[in-house]
């Protein structure tokens, strides 16, 4: 609504500015066109010449890289509104083909002419829509142009890096002597241009200057007290403690640099912001003091990076387990590498602002570039670790070499006179060395956080297990996904980043998201990445909110409207099944698939599907059936071939039975649909319940019968009607057998009363001196100790005992009776 | 875990918007071809009788089979029935 109000209202600006700028446009056609013709034929007019007038910026070729990617937004831009220019005349067109459709063709020969206004209507619109045509043309045109140009400034860019990378300066004796005499010049000038900037800021704007200081500081003192209070503990190393965990000197190391590094930041920010603001700068000295501001906030955040990784004054603190001397020794080379770099940047954009001679440049630059390159060398000569000997180690070998190689590059680069290149390398080597420590940390600290248990014991996991309640489990999981995230920021920071210091600008970046954004084709399916995120997306979305619905269906609605358990479940099932399918089909459309080819892919697979997945789709079938018809319920107790149990949950590929004994049956649909079940509690949980009694001949049998069915009439859960009945079922071997059969409300509950019934029988019959007769059975003797004759080695066990006690006795023997020789003991 | 989700996702629903090609149905009997302006080039687009086609996912122009020039923004369905296109 109000992006289409803006439109208007830009589109109207624009015509207004053309009809002042061009009174006579090129597009003068013969009959005054009209309504939407005219404005889009202006509004191409107009792009048409800001397009003419960027051809020409780049033609005289005197633009740098980033002037010239601001030139491609800006086509860009006059890209889209061309086609929004085309689109305008939509709704006009449709019009006239709607209304041509009306009118019909025009009558062939031999019909009846037709009447003088039809065909000149005809004649009209044709002719309007010719027109609109011909604009259209022009549009498609200019569009095409945008794009070569976009093309063009592609290979200009390349070019001009390519020229910065290899343009090569004279070097020579003679060049020191100009440097130095030109180098004092520019120092009188800088010092001038410094010193007359001070003076006025001193009498005119010292307020204002003073004022934005002291907010500028505020603003750092709101973010170092904040954190401090926020973070607490994680802020400074402690030097108490004697072995702090890989995650807290992890989170220090973190905290510590980003904490003070965005107070530096955020001060310098605020202080060049309010500067500006107040008028305190002037156009050169503000040039000169981003740079500076911008060197020393990289140059900040590299000596605090050092200082958190290698902490030379806590050796158990540090992140790279590198010896103490060699620690403080690294802090110096890489401070000092960082300051050397910026040195540079601030001095070169001091020279551009005071328009010094290239020789100062190049002069500077050399000697810069090779102190960074000898530095560079030194770190890669440093011996950081400790050998296994106990004496200094190196690097190892593959960054010892990249270290040599960058820095003699760099040395040598300057040296033959490509000073752009060697420039280029060494503030690669500390801005892009810098992201990628920084992108190494996070990647450390998310492989940390990711260990077992190592979430749970951050500051961060405990306050969001006390804030939500959450289990150890979910904290677990959820340290997980904090360390898929953590790895996700540190590609997406670092990456752009990277790509940004090598030259790449936001606005190409910005190109390749749109690219990435808009998906590639295979086929004729196209793929998105954001369209498939925003499928899997709206699936999660479709998920919860179908659960939520299942739950308030089944909770509010169903428990409230008294509803069965059975049609209760069967409905929820249903609907969530239902939900699940509906979120499928409407994530796959989100996701950008064409449903109709799915239908397709669906047609070839399902002779596949036939043969191979027969049994689970019969089985969801069945599933689907045992939904609707119900033939037994959560609860119910069924016997399905030789499952007998209580059904416990119903799916819709298999049902889960519990038996008696709790062990849980996962039992196919297809089966319990394709044969036989039995539900004892289909209906209503009414059963019988036979007992088996045998009397013996002899008894009194009436007396007996009538025992039983008093007995049986008397208990409580017994059901009056139908009513109990004791059959005389046999004049069986051993004893006549009845049969007393009673009718339970509640058949679950049978054990209980079968219990007493039969207790009470053998009770009664005991008073009553009536038998129940037991089969006699015989009495197998127990058998004797055989003399195991199959096997040798318990032969020779059982000699070998019988030697020994024969050996014990003996002796024995001979102790209670010395004198007396040696005889057998008769035991 | 299920207040994260939720919150995670509708953070990501606010910050995302699918994107979508043009696509071009043809209901006539016979093969079709559409002219199609993208990206500084023009291309025939063939379109085989009953075809549906996905195209122009960042905008573009197209000239239909009567000769009919349109411009799309890339979400529009292009629909081919007696050589004439209509746009819906």
């Amino acid at each position: 609504m109000f992006a289409s109000a803006a439109r208007h209202v830009a589109i109207m600006l624009i015509l207004l500015a053309a009809a002042l700028v061009m009174p006579a446009s090129a597009q003068d056609v013969v009959r005054a066109p009209s309504g939407v013709i005219a404005d889009q034929q202006e509004v191409i007019a107009s792009l048409t010449a800001k397009i003419d007038g960027l051809e020409r910026k780049l033609d005289q070729g005197k633009e740098d890289d980033a002037s010239l990617v601001d030139v491609r937004l800006q086509l860009e831009q006059l890209s889209r509104e061309l086609l929004h220019s085309g689109v305008a005349f939509r709704p006009r067109l449709t019009e006239i083909n709607a209304r041509l459709e009306q009118l019909g063709k025009p009558p062939a020969e031999g019909q009846p002419p037709e009447a003088a206004v039809v065909t000149s209507e005809r004649q009209s619109l044709s002719d309007e829509k010719a027109e609109i045509n011909a604009v259209l043309g022009v549009a498609e045109n200019q569009s095409i142009r945008i794009n070569k140009l976009i093309d063009k400034i592609t290979e200009m860019r390349r070019d001009l890096f390519q020229n910065l990378l290899t343009k090569r300066y004279n070097i020579n004796f003679a060049l020191v002597f100009e440097v130095i005499d030109t180098f004092e010049a520019e120092m009188g000038d800088f010092y001038r241009t410094v010193g007359s900037w001070l003076r006025f800021v001193v009498s005119f704007k010292l307020n204002s200057m003073l004022a934005a200081t002291f907010f500028a500081l505020a603003a750092a003192a709101v973010i170092i007290i904040g954190g401090r209070r926020l973070f607490g503990r994680l802020f400074e190393p402690d030097a108490r403690v004697q072995d702090p965990s890989y995650l807290s000197r992890l989170s220090v190391a973190f905290w510590s640099t980003l904490m003070q590094t965005t107070a530096v930041i955020v001060f310098l920010g605020v202080t060049y912001f309010l500067y500006d603001y107040f008028g305190v700068l002037r156009g050169d000295i503000g040039a000169m003091l981003s740079s500076l501001f911008y060197v020393i906030a990289v140059v900040f955040f590299v000596s605090r990076l050092g200082t958190a990784v290698l902490s030379p004054r806590l050796p158990n603190w540090r992140l790279i387990p590198v010896e103490s001397r060699a620690a403080r020794w690294l802090m110096l080379l890489i401070i000092a590498t960082a300051f050397f770099t910026g040195l540079d940047y601030f001095l070169s954009s001091v020279y551009r602002v005071l328009g010094s001679p290239i020789t100062l440049t190049v002069g500077e630059a050399l000697v810069l570039t090779v102190i960074i390159g000898v530095l560079v060398i030194l770190i890669g000569m440093v011996h950081p670790f400790i050998g296994e000997d106990g004496r200094p180690k190196p690097w190892p070998r593959l960054l010892r070499y990249l270290l040599y190689f960058l820095g003699g590059t760099t040395i040598v680069a300057a040296l033959l006179g490509y000073i752009g290149l060697a420039r280029f390398v060494s503030q690669q080597i500390v801005i892009t060395g810098t992201i990628l420590s920084t992108m190494y940390l996070g990647f450390l600290s998310s492989q940390a956080i990711n260990e077992d248990d190592a979430f749970a014991k951050t500051t961060v996991g405990r306050r969001i297990q006390r804030y939500f309640k959450i289990d150890d489990i979910t904290l677990d999981q959820l340290g997980l996904a904090s360390s898929i995230f953590i790895n996700l920021m540190v590609l997406v920071i670092g990456v752009p980043l990277i790509l940004f210091q090598w030259g790449f600008k936001p606005g190409d970046m910005t190109t390749w998201l749109y690219k990435i954004a808009a998906g590639f084709q295979i086929g004729s399916i196209t793929f998105s990445p954001v369209g498939i995120l925003s499928g899997i997306l709206v699936f999660a979305i479709g998920y919860f909110l179908t659960r939520w619905f299942q739950g308030w269906l089944d909770g509010s609605v169903m428990a409230r409207g008294k509803v069965d358990a059975g049609v209760r479940n069967s409905i929820r099932t249903a609907v969530g099944y239902a939900g699940l399918a509906l979120a499928g089909l409407i994530a796959i459309s989100a996701a950008g698939l064409d449903l109709s080819n799915l239908a397709l892919v669906a047609g070839a697979l399902s002779l596949g599907i036939g043969f191979g997945l027969q049994n689970v789709v019969s089985n969801f079938v069945s599933g689907l059936i045992l939904l609707a018809e119900r033939p037994f319920k959560v609860g119910d107790w069924i016997v399905a071939g030789a499952v007998s149990g209580t059904v416990k949950k119903i799916s819709v590929r298999a049902t889960e039975i519990e038996t008696f004994q709790r062990q849980s049956v996962i039992l196919p649909n297809s089966e319990l649909i394709n044969s036989a079940v039995g539900n004892w509690t289909h209906r209503n949980k009414l059963g019988r319940i036979d007992i088996k009694v045998g009397v013996a001949y002899g008894s009194d049998v009436k007396r007996a019968h009538e025992l039983m069915l008093d007995i049986a009439r008397s208990h409580p859960m017994v059901l009056k009607n139908p009513e109990p009945f004791v059959l005389f079922v046999n004049f069986g071997p051993a004893a006549l057998e009845f049969e007393v059969r009673f009718f339970l409300a509640d058949v679950l509950a049978s054990n209980n009363v079968q219990n007493d019934i039969r207790f009470a029988i053998l009770e009664t019959f005991a008073r009553e001196h009536i038998d129940i007769p037991s089969t006699p059975r015989a009495q197998e003797p127990k058998p004797a100790d055989k003399w195991p004759v199959d096997d040798e080695q318990v032969e020779a066990q059982v000699a070998e005992e019988e030697e020994a006690r024969d050996k014990r006795a003996a002796e024995a023997a001979s102790r209670r009776k010395p004198g007396r020789s040696k005889k057998a003991d008769p035991e | 875990m299920k207040r994260f989700l939720v919150a995670a996702g509708a953070l990501l629903l606010a910050s995302s918007g699918a994107a979508h090609a043009a696509s071009a149905v043809n209901l006539d009997s016979e093969p079709r071809t559409l002219i199609v302006t993208e990206g500084g080039s023009k291309s025939e687009l063939a379109l085989a009788a009953g075809e549906t086609v996905e195209f122009c996912p960042n905008g573009c122009f197209v000239t239909m089979p009567n000769g009919d020039r349109e411009a799309l923004t890339g979400s529009e369905t292009v629909e081919i029935s007696g050589g004439v296109a209509r746009i819906k």
